[in-house]
């Protein structure tokens, strides 16, 4: 059986480990854009933020590749996919033939439309080479400017403000991870944050930088200036499935899965940032391009692919940060729709410096956010991945000693 | 292969575990050398309230597969298969707390220990007492526990047990005055604090 | 209202003033308790146990773990002796409080007392004649320093019995000179549950569980007893008298002083400094409209009995007054006083001061009370309430007050009765009333605050049972509302006519915790009307939200007394079954009366008023099913 596994980060990795475990014979082939060994790609805003140095970012060892059996093909991205003749292009390379392909070529930073905005300095963080730049322009940088109050923004600002820089934070919404927390705990981070030396613009965005070879200054759609000499842009990710034909292979924001992490062409299955799954807690289509999902998706896709039909639940978007003086853990539907399909229950306590807040949709938790006490989290995220009718009044999950024990009759 | 059971409807909450776990931890192995400790040693196992505040004890279930191990940023935890204990490497974690966000049991904890670098915040949870298992030990919460909540079995016998259970209750003619005595007196107890709990609660 | 806080108490002024707790980042006894959880069942069940240092010994209740300590002892003895020796403790804490009342009437005897005097001359030669001291020739000092003498007999080895166990009715003198169990000196009876409860001392559960009962009755019929008498005597018998409860007495402004703690020996001395002309002058220059004194716990009932003095809550609001902002100073002395009071002051401008030799706590101010300097030193604390009305913040007194009515002493009510209990048992004998129930005790953040003690107390109103309550439960029916002439309209039909034709409300405020013997006395006073002993008369007590030893000592007083007696929160006794069976049945062969546990007042309610028709069938009354 030959397998194809386009993208070599971990969901990639994962489908080629579980494929190589339950298969001994089977011939493995990965092509990668990114030529080093893999690697974490979330502890790259680490790096950045000098908590740890980059020779700590590899998960697996340089010759991985070699002793799981794996051909690899890097530094290369895909083409064309031919999925009649079940074929793999790469430019004017030999094509590369499979009996199953997995594409797992994840997400690219969304561009930005602005003026000059290829001057130096003006960087996305999607990889540890873009964080290598940052580390190599850092000691010219005095001022930085972020655009996007979301994971990669919040993360390259706080990065920035450990090492000492200034950072100022453009963002649209009035408080920074609009799409991981609510209003209360966003307000929160932001205290948390200004306290710490952040400024942030909110409802502002860059028409244009300026600059002599490298940004030297942001021009606002208010027309404010910003001077800068760093600019970190942070605009979300967009599945990269430039290649995929959408005749054959249907495709929303991302490739569309089924529980078995089929794509509509047969033999062809997607996993990771660049695949729209079922959202457990949304009851809907959605990409949700974080970590744990990649690695689940690249399990189980690997499963399937090496012919036991295992079925996955569907994804659910959740996230743990932990900044300066406090911690926070979101998962699932955050910011309910305001109809009465969804219940609401929170609870601040503020000798512990705590806020709790949990969504409900009939008898099911389908989303949560923890600022602080967020150890026992994990708890509540299975509860939303299991879907479990919850029989006890919700104000009962909200003290922070909550565990499985009070929720069984 | 021996493993840690627990029986929840046994725990008296006296929470026992806990310091004999964290003693166990530490570097003096003593109680009262190990509270003088710094970093202070801390339990794995963490006793927690039930729905009627009875108690509950709370550990790692060295999941197959582990979530936390699929979630670890760092590939900081790992399996030792043999044992079939999954471990946290402390110079390889990095606190970022992903753990957490897996653990369907919530039963890891963040914080310094002697067993990490010094200074350093790390993911801390039970190892199945490898080190007192490799001197002939029992795990430390077992050896402490005196109501049997938790014991060191074979899981078959404990099911075994439990099996033996179940069918004598279901077997005609037994009725629940016939539970041996302690369970009459426990029963009681957790009776008492059920309707207390109830007692003109909005 | 947000449900967290309805769940942990009944009152408006609570719910309100936990909401303002939180916000002040305050923490209270119910986070405290929260945060105990889970309690150790071995510790709940009676089954540890620390008396010697070859333990701590537990035993496991399920039969597989040990089922000795190391000394031999089965669970039986443990749990048996752990009851035994919170009786002690709570008899010693009610006579301990006797015995510094003792001390106030022999230094006022010995002019050496200024600010205390006999009040209650008559109460005074009839207490001495009881103790054999005739008032012939002698002037009220005299008779005083005689009395004192003849008190302080009581509490040694020299007596054989008590001698106030003379009021109890002679049948059931004679249970307990049967039983071996009538008390023979009060201190005696302590030190001897003390000793007996040691290592390898009394190892056999029943005979430690007589000297148990022998050791409350000591408490009963002889520690609290005097307590109550000399109160009386020092500080007036109490009369009916208009007073209001619930943190709305506090006033905006007006200087507020609390009182908290127990024996009035304190709190009377700061009530007359309080009613200073030279000090209300003071206040009035600081811009003040007066001083207000209030009180929370029985040293607040003491004032309320005897002079309407308003009460701001009872034990688990005695943080939460602090948090309105608007206590100047509160004045301690000692029992129920919770250490964490003085961290809770700190958050406000509120001074602490303690006055107890006995009793130190962390964050208070330290000021010795003495019968000696206790006036002066009480007109010097409250010149500085005052001076400390000006530094206040924010005050967020929530609600308004509830009336309530006060000051029904025996004496009170035998006199509303015409002189004699003749009306009062005719009205039992026809059914007119069915019974009476004394509801006593603590709050416990178990149960709902002040749920218990109103909803058994309406229910009882409701079968025109009486109910006179003491303590905190008089506190919990007042802020509900039950302590005004219009309640009756709350009970059924015969009690809101004989109240209607009193002028009383249907729950009569009795006194403080020690003046639970004002129960006794009634009782024993219908006892000896009818002929009977107190076990045969349609009565009950109740419990509903105890926590304290003291409470442990006063339920076994009861019972031990011939009352049925029952309790909210669990005692630690379900260790051994044997102990429970004796408690809830055996003690009916015993001592004709028995504990019973309900937690739910509503099913106690139930039981009691079973309890009650069946006293009245055995009585030749007309009874009802229930």
């Amino acid at each position: 059986m030959k397998h194809v596994i386009i993208g070599n980060g971990i969901a990639g990795i994962s489908a080629a480990e579980t494929i190589r475990s339950m298969t001994p014979d089977a011939d493995i082939v990965m092509i990668g854009d990114e030529t080093a060994p893999p690697y974490c790609r979330p502890m790259i805003s680490m790096v950045l933020e000098g908590s740890i140095t980059g020779d700590r970012l590899p998960i697996r060892d340089a010759d991985f590749y070699e002793r799981a059996g794996i051909r690899a093909v890097l530094g290369h991205r895909v083409s064309a996919i031919d999925v009649e003749g079940k074929s793999v292009h790469i430019g004017n390379e030999q094509p590369i033939p499979f009996d199953r392909l997995l594409l797992a070529t994840g997400a690219d930073p969304r561009p930005i439309r602005a003026e000059n905005r290829h001057l130096g300095n003006i960087f996305f963080m999607r990889t540890q080479e873009h964080v290598r730049g940052m580390l190599q322009a850092l000691p010219q940088v005095r001022r930085a400017l972020i655009l996007g109050g979301g994971l990669v923004g919040f993360k390259a600002a706080y990065g920035l403000l450990r090492r000492g820089i200034e950072v100022t934070m453009l963002i649209r919404s009035g408080y920074p991870l609009s799409q991981q927390v609510d209003s209360h705990a966003g307000r929160m981070i932001l205290e948390e944050l200004v306290s710490r030396g952040l400024e942030v613009r909110v409802e502002t965005d860059v028409a244009a930088f300026d600059g002599n070879g490298a940004v030297r200054r942001a021009h606002l759609s208010d027309g404010t200036e910003v001077p800068c000499d760093m600019v970190v842009v942070g605009k979300g990710v967009l599945p990269a499935l430039g290649f995929v034909p959408r005749d054959k292979i249907s495709v929303d924001l991302g490739i569309l899965v089924d529980e078995h992490l089929r794509t509509t062409a047969p033999d062809i299955y997607a996993a990771g940032d660049v695949a729209e799954s079922m959202d457990i807690a949304r009851n809907s289509r959605w990409v949700n391009a974080i970590w744990p999902e990649a690695v689940a998706q690249g399990r189980i896709a690997g499963m399937n692919m090496a012919g036991r039909t295992v079925a996955y639940k569907g994804s659910l978007s959740r996230n743990v940060i932990r900044i300066f003086g406090l911690d926070v853990m979101t998962a699932g539907i955050v910011n309910p729709p305001g109809d009465d399909r969804y219940k609401i229950v929170s609870a601040i306590d503020r000798r512990r410096k705590s806020y709790r807040k949990l969504v409900f949709h009939e008898d099911r938790l389908v989303g949560m956010t923890l600022v602080n006490d967020i150890e026992q989290g994990g708890v509540l995220v299975a509860l939303i991945q299991g879907g479990v009718a919850v029989r006890i009044p919700g104000e009962k999950m909200l003290a922070p000693g909550f565990n499985c024990r009070r929720l069984f009759i | 292969m021996k493993k840690v059971i627990v029986h929840p409807e046994r725990c008296v909450g006296c929470m026992q575990c806990m310091p004999a776990c964290a003693v166990a931890h530490s570097r003096s192995r003593n109680l009262f050398a190990a509270i003088l400790e710094s970093p202070v040693p801390r339990p794995r196992i963490h006793v927690g309230a039930g729905l009627y505040h009875e108690g509950f004890p709370n550990r790692c279930r060295h999941c197959d597969p582990a979530p936390c191990l699929l979630a670890c940023l760092p590939g900081a935890i790992f399996r030792d298969e043999e044992l079939d204990t999954v471990l946290i490497d402390p110079d390889k974690c990095i606190n970022c707390a992903s753990c957490a966000m897996a653990c369907p049991f919530g039963v890891i904890r963040y914080h310094e220990d002697c067993h990490a670098p010094p200074g350093k915040v790390v993911a801390v949870k039970c190892d199945n007492c490898l080190e007192r298992q490799e001197q002939g030990l029992i795990p430390a919460c077992v050896e402490v526990c005196k109501v049997n909540a938790l014991t060191f079995e074979e899981p078959g016998e404990a099911l075994k047990r439990k099996t033996d259970e179940v069918a004598r209750s279901v077997s005609l003619g037994v009725s629940q005055t016939e539970l041996p005595s302690g369970f009459a007196r426990f029963a009681l107890l957790i009776g008492h604090k059920r309707k207390e709990l109830h007692v003109g609660r909005p | 209202m947000n449900d967290k806080y309805a769940g942990r108490t009944i009152t408006r002024d609570g719910q309100l003033l936990l909401e303002k707790a939180e916000k002040d980042r305050v923490e209270t006894v119910w986070d405290r308790f929260e945060n105990q959880l889970p309690q150790c069942g071995y510790c709940e069940m009676g089954l540890s146990c620390r008396i010697c240092v070859m333990g701590p010994c537990r035993i496991d209740p399920f039969g597989e773990g040990p089922q000795k300590g190391v000394c031999g002892a089965d669970a039986d003895i443990i749990v048996a002796r752990n009851l035994c020796r919170m009786i002690a403790a709570g008899a010693a804490s009610h006579s301990d409080h006797g015995r510094d009342l003792i001390e106030v009437l022999d230094e006022v005897a010995k002019g050496k007392a200024s600010g205390y005097r006999i009040r209650d001359a008559e109460k005074l030669k009839r207490v001495a004649s009881e103790y054999g001291i005739s008032s012939d020739g002698k002037d009220d000092l005299k008779i005083a320093e005689q009395l004192a003498y003849a008190m302080q007999e009581d509490f040694g080895t020299r007596k054989k019995a008590l001698t106030l166990l003379r009021r109890a009715p002679a049948k059931r003198r004679q249970v307990w000179d049967k039983l071996g169990i009538a008390p023979r000196g009060i201190d005696r009876e302590t030190a001897e549950m003390m000793h007996r409860t040691h290592m390898g001392v009394d190892n056999n559960w029943q005979s430690l569980l007589l000297q148990a009962l022998r050791n409350a009755l000591s408490d009963g019929w002889g520690g609290s007893m005097i307590a109550t008498e000399l109160s009386d005597i020092l500080f007036g018998t109490p009369k009916p008298a208009a007073t209001a409860v619930n943190v709305g007495v506090l006033k905006k402004d007006q200087v507020n002083i609390i009182v908290h703690g127990h024996n009035p020996v304190v709190s009377e001395m700061v009530l007359l400094a309080c009613r200073s002309e030279d000090l209300l002058q003071l206040a009035a220059s600081k811009g003040a409209a007066g001083i207000n004194l209030a009180g929370v716990c029985c040293t607040g009932n003491e004032l309320l009995m005897r002079s309407g003095v308003a009460m701001a809550g009872n034990h688990l609001t005695t943080e939460l007054v602090l948090t309105t902002g608007a206590v100047d100073m509160m004045i301690v002395d000692y029992q129920c006083i919770m250490p964490s009071l003085g961290t809770v002051a700190a958050c406000y401008h509120t001074r602490m001061v303690s006055t107890s030799d006995k009793a130190r706590f962390p964050g208070m101010e330290h000021r010795e009370f003495h019968p000696d300097n206790a006036a002066e030193e009480a007109r010097a604390l409250v010149k500085e309430a005052i001076e400390n009305f000006t530094n206040r913040g924010e005050v967020f007194i929530p609600v308004e007050p509830v009336n309530a009515v006060g000051g029904f002493s025996v004496e009170t009510i035998l006199g509303a009765l015409g002189g004699t209990p003749q009306p009062l048992i005719d009205a039992l004998k026809s059914g007119t009333i069915r019974g009476a129930v004394g509801i006593v005790g603590c709050n416990n953040p178990r149960i709902r605050q002040d749920f218990g003690h109103v909803t058994l107390a309406k229910r009882l109103i409701e079968n025109d049972i009486l109910v006179v309550d003491t303590g905190c439960a008089a506190v919990a029916t007042a802020k509900a509302g039950f302590k005004v002439a219009d309640a009756a309209q709350m009970a059924g039909p015969g009690l809101r006519e004989i109240c209607s034709a009193l002028g009383i409300p249907p729950v009569l405020h009795v006194g403080s915790c020690v003046d639970n013997v004002r129960i006794l006395v009634l009782a024993s006073a219908l006892a000896n009307a009818l002929g009977t002993d107190i076990s045969d008369l349609p009565i009950a007590g109740a419990a509903p939200e105890w926590y304290s030893e003291k409470a442990v000592a006063i339920g076994a007083y009861f019972v031990a007394s011939g009352v049925y007696t029952v309790l909210g929160p669990m005692p630690p006794v379900t260790g051994s079954m044997n102990v429970v069976k004796l408690l809830t049945e055996g003690l009916e062969d015993v001592v004709g009366a028995t504990f019973s546990v309900e937690p739910d007042p509503e099913k106690a309610a139930l039981a009691i008023r079973r309890h009650i028709e069946e006293k009245r069938r055995s009585l030749g009354l007309p009874a009802q099913k229930v």
